[in-house]
């Protein structure tokens, strides 16, 4: 089934919005997900195809809804999850 | 890292017309739903690398051959002038059924 | 993008570092070695690289054909490598002719030549950009104020497979005398995405 991500010709999407002068990562939380993705692919807890899969995987609605880091870090927590890196119940707690 | 248009021995060459599959996967895939079906030119071979869709289940995939493949916006969409050239997996592609196809 | 004021933000952070934290005591990321990493990222990849590689293009032919033909072969003469993270990523760079403009997207996801530029800008990863520019690149560049000469061509590259693209704009007439330096402060990040003449 095509998914939420494969957005290509859609239509009905809101103007676009430029930040001048935008940072490379909005809050430090986006750069330790971005380098948390970073490591574990590179120690191969997940590859770059299962990653994407995970993304596409949102609920449509939470795809939408959500920042693109956001998209990123629930795409690691369900990889290490389903994988039993981590359960679900440490994920949760903190 | 120079690739030749004859794609490193793959089925396609730059010039060839091929036609995207018209299959919509359950799993993983990187053939974008508004090319399905489309027919384009083959440009360049863009190197070769195992099938995301089976990377993405853990599936073992040899390297195949990735070309560019252009297509007439009108082709994809029934409107516009410009062109979309995309990047896909030799196993998304198979020859385009007749030259006049358009 | 969903409200990222302190508080939306605050669980976000909060659960960022609680996942680390998970990792570290699994000894499978170090918090010391992701700083290190990713302070060397920010500091090796940025639009300036981009910017470095067309003014050389724009001054020297002869590496102008090779960048189009083979640019991760071309970058070196630039201390320049799409590697430095995972595995080294086929780089093609596409020329703007006077009758071509190209227009780089991933409508699947984001991709985009990070290893080279650094981070995309957040409208690059939106689905706004994603799903018009391949239906209507026109309009999109005139959302970015850049209304193109309508005998000009439009080719939207879709960098839905391991190739990363880069745009080559058109060298801005008047400036045949000027230094690299010079030509490389014209060149803006959107320019080498294709939504800017340069």
């Amino acid at each position: 089934m095509a998914r939420i991500n494969d957005v290509g010709g859609m239509q009905g999407f809101a103007p676009l919005q430029q930040e001048i002068n935008e940072p490379p990562f909005h809050a430090d939380w986006e750069a330790h997900v971005f380098a948390l993705n970073r490591a574990l692919l590179g120690r191969g807890v997940y590859n770059l195809d299962e990653f994407r899969d995970a993304i596409e995987r949102l609920p449509p609605q939470e795809y939408l809804a959500s920042s693109y880091y956001e998209k990123w870090l629930h795409a690691i927590t369900t990889l290490l999850a389903d994988k039993g890196v981590l359960t679900r119940e440490e994920l949760a707690g903190g | 890292m120079a690739e030749s248009a004859a794609a490193a021995a793959g089925r396609f060459r730059a010039g060839d017309r091929v036609q995207a599959s018209r299959i919509d996967p359950a799993h993983h895939t990187r053939l974008p739903r508004y090319a399905r079906g489309a027919v384009g030119t083959v440009v360049e071979g863009q190197g070769r690398y195992p099938l995301p869709d089976r990377r993405a289940r853990a599936l073992p995939a040899e390297p195949e051959p990735v070309y560019a493949v252009r297509f007439a916006a009108g082709e994809l969409f029934g409107a516009g002038d410009h062109t979309v050239t995309i990047d896909l997996w030799e196993s998304y592609l198979r020859p385009a059924r007749s030259p006049e196809h358009q | 993008m969903s409200g990222d004021h302190a508080g939306a933000a605050a669980p976000l952070a909060a659960r960022v570092r609680h996942l680390e934290a998970l990792l570290e005591q699994r000894g499978l990321v170090d918090a010391a070695e992701l700083d290190r990493a990713l302070a060397a990222f920010l500091a090796r990849s940025s639009p300036a690289n981009g910017a470095r590689l067309v003014a050389r293009a724009w001054r020297d032919e002869e590496f102008r054909a090779r960048l189009l033909a083979d640019a991760n072969e071309a970058l070196p003469e630039l201390e320049l490598s799409m590697g430095g993270g995972l595995e080294e990523q086929r780089l093609k760079v596409v020329a703007n002719t006077p009758d071509t403009h190209n227009v780089i997207v991933c409508t699947l996801c984001s991709c985009y030549p990070l290893a080279l530029l650094g981070p995309s800008p957040t409208w690059y990863k939106s689905e706004a950009y994603r799903s018009r520019v391949v239906r209507d690149p026109r309009g999109v560049l005139g959302e970015f104020g850049f209304v193109l000469d309508p005998a000009v061509t439009i080719n939207v590259w879709d960098s839905s497979a391991e190739s990363r693209y880069l745009v080559l704009p058109l060298q801005p007439a008047g400036t045949e005398d000027d230094d690299e330096a010079a030509l490389a402060a014209r060149v803006t990040r959107n320019g080498l995405i294709g939504v800017a003449p340069v």
